[in-house]
């Protein structure tokens, strides 16, 4: 007898229940839907921690650390940025090196007719607007020649335009930075996402900010290269680079985030295992939901039983009839499940602007599993099912 | 053909063991139609559930077509019951949500015959029974005669040696119960199956050229067993 023969036995007796099969179903459904849920929020938030903290593509920050000599000699060394320019073109000649993002933030206030307001006011470079992604949802963005000429012109974050504008639109306004005009040019679109939050925040090119603040420093510097191999050998040249150049002994540092970052996918991969684990909970009450009505159902089958064994089928037919009955019950709740999951996890995530990631091993995962549980707990009833007399189950009533 | 060897089938019924079977030989032929006869409780059913293979004895010998069968393991004796045995029983006993076809191919599906061969032979035995135009009917929608029908259908789809009628007309009206048995003739004529019914009404055993007397779990010797009928 072949497995498809089986299969089609299979669902004319579970459409013969239609009721019966689809409240068993449900506790299958449910569960494999709550661990596909947890899963795919779970996969969604470490990706976005991950993107989050670590930056697009193949960055690493520098970092500063000056050491106790350093901090005794000059005690106001952390109120001076740590790059000079000399410092980037130098940078610029190491050959793993694709862009340098450099950047130079001070706290101004800000001025608009008679609003006045703490503003971090941060000098940029063109290769920061295209790696962090800088989009604007009023007016437009900085352009080649802002950098290059160093025209009075800013970016504002969209508090800016509800705090000091009022929710006016700003593009075309003039402010004041640290007393110095500024054309308001572009308004940048409200940060999404779980680390993000917006706050009062002016960018203006690095040539405009240097005029403003007299200072050609920078205060973040980031590296950026092709591949990952690349970044780190880059980095450590850079390190070294500007140890030399400073006369410092291992002050400049690489950040690297990848670290931090795997640091806190561990934990949100912890958090899903236990929550996982829980949802996991839910789905084996729901084979012993599968488990107890096939038990009824060969109770009521006896008879059926009987003339099958009575027409030639063996013992072993007989188990492998109940055994496929039921996995068929749960790979169809499974895929079910795996459906609820899928279109939940995105409904959430819609709502959370959190992205939820369903892996094909999830769904495969889901798929196979349901069906190790139908398996499982099919194999009490059926068991059952193949043990029973031929003689007294053609008798029962 | 069928050969039964001092067959002794011995129940534990509390602490007591209780011969339902004592020491019975017999004989039936190929062609034979026999019918097996005796009050409930005289062990005739277990006799016929002993030949049909669904129950095996506590000691003799079973020998069916040449092969000694009495300590066949359960697959075997399925096989056996497959292969050279067809059922009719009184309460018909097909699978309600099955059609009449899908009923009549189910020994078909055990036996391993393919898709497209199971139901040209099961179409075949249902022609033969006169359901031709009932096929997809499922068993409510059928009289009990058709149902019968259908039942003895699905045991000769095999092509069995034996077929084994439990009160096949027990069911059955008498206008019914006769067409039934004329069927039962009729493949014995025809076909040369052994019939082999258990039955109480002697109008049934009168379609048959033996009758076998049961009593007490032992065979009653022809001159006694006149006797018993006449009761």
């Amino acid at each position: 007898m072949s497995f498809m023969e089986n299969l089609l036995m299979a669902l004319s007796s579970l459409k013969a229940h239609k009721m019966r099969s689809i409240l068993t179903m449900l506790g299958i459904i449910i569960g494999v839907g709550a661990v596909i849920i947890v899963v795919a929020i779970g996969q969604g938030g470490e990706a976005m921690l991950k993107t989050q903290i670590t930056g697009p593509g193949n960055t690493v920050e520098l970092l500063y650390q000056p050491s106790d000599e350093e901090i005794r000699a000059n005690p106001n060394i952390f109120l001076q940025a740590p790059f000079k320019q000399e410092d980037i073109r130098a940078l610029e000649q190491i050959p793993e090196i694709k862009s340098i993002v450099a950047s130079s933030t001070q706290m101004s206030s800000v001025r608009f007719q008679q609003e006045t307001a703490d503003v971090s006011s941060t000098g940029i470079n063109q290769a920061y607007v295209k790696l962090n992604e800088m989009k604007v949802e009023k007016g437009r963005s900085f352009s080649t020649s802002d950098f290059l000429g160093g025209r009075r012109v800013g970016l504002v974050s969209h508090v800016i335009q509800e705090e000091l504008f009022k929710g006016k639109n700003p593009v075309g306004e003039v402010i004041t930075v640290a007393n110095q005009p500024i054309e308001i040019i572009g308004v940048l679109e409200k940060p999404t996402g779980l680390l993000s939050f917006s706050s009062m925040e002016v960018y203006l090119p690095f040539q405009t900010w240097r005029t403003i603040y007299g200072s050609s420093d920078f205060t973040q510097v980031t590296l950026q290269a092709d591949t990952s191999d690349q970044l780190e050998s880059a980095g450590k040249k850079a390190a070294r680079l500007l140890n030399n150049m400073h006369n410092t002994e291992d002050s400049y540092q690489v950040l690297n985030m990848e670290e931090i970052a795997a640091g806190i996918g561990q934990i949100t991969r912890i958090m899903t295992l236990i929550i996982g684990s829980i949802a996991g909970i839910s789905l084996f009450v729901g084979g012993i939901g599968v488990m107890n009505i096939m038990l009824v159902s060969v109770t009521e089958r006896t008879r059926e039983i009987g003339i099958r064994m009575a027409l030639g089928a063996t013992r072993g037919q007989v188990l492998t009839q109940f055994l496929i009955e039921s996995m068929t019950l749960t790979l169809i709740g499974g895929i079910l499940g795996i459906f609820l999951g899928w279109g939940t996890a995105s409904i959430v995530s819609f709502f959370a602007g959190w992205p939820s990631l369903i892996s094909w091993q999830v769904v495969l995962g889901g798929v196979v599993f349901s069906m190790v549980i139908g398996v499982v707990f099919g194999l009490l009833p059926a068991n059952k099912a193949s043990k029973l007399d031929p003689i007294e189950s053609l008798r029962y009533e | 053909m069928i050969e039964l060897e001092s067959i002794t089938k011995t129940y534990l019924l509390g602490k007591e063991n209780v011969n339902v079977l004592n020491n019975i030989s017999l004989k039936i032929e190929q062609g034979e139609f026999v019918a097996i006869m005796g009050p409930s409780g005289s062990g005739k059913s277990t006799l016929m559930n002993m030949i049909g293979c669904l129950d095996k004895p506590t000691s003799g010998n079973y020998t069916l077509s040449g092969e000694n069968v009495s300590h066949y393991s359960e697959n075997e004796l399925a096989r056996v019951r497959n292969q050279s045995i067809g059922f009719v029983f009184q309460q018909f006993h097909l699978l309600p949500r099955l059609s009449a076809l899908k009923n009549v191919e189910l020994p078909m599906i055990y036996a391993g015959v393919s898709k497209v061969e199971r139901q040209l032979r099961a179409e075949e035995a249902l022609n033969k029974v006169g359901l031709s135009d009932r096929m997809d009917h499922l068993p409510n929608a059928l009289s009990g005669g058709q149902k019968q029908r259908v039942a003895i259908a699905r045991a000769i789809v095999n092509k069995p040696k034996i077929i084994l009628a439990d009160e096949p007309t027990g069911a059955l009206d008498s206008k019914t119960s006769t067409a039934i048995m004329e069927q039962f003739r009729e493949l014995n004529g025809e076909e040369g199956v052994t019939v082999i019914v258990v039955t109480h009404e002697s109008e049934v055993a009168a379609y048959a050229n033996r009758t076998i007397f049961v009593r007490d779990g032992m065979i009653q010797l022809p001159s006694a067993s006149n006797r018993g009928a006449s009761e």
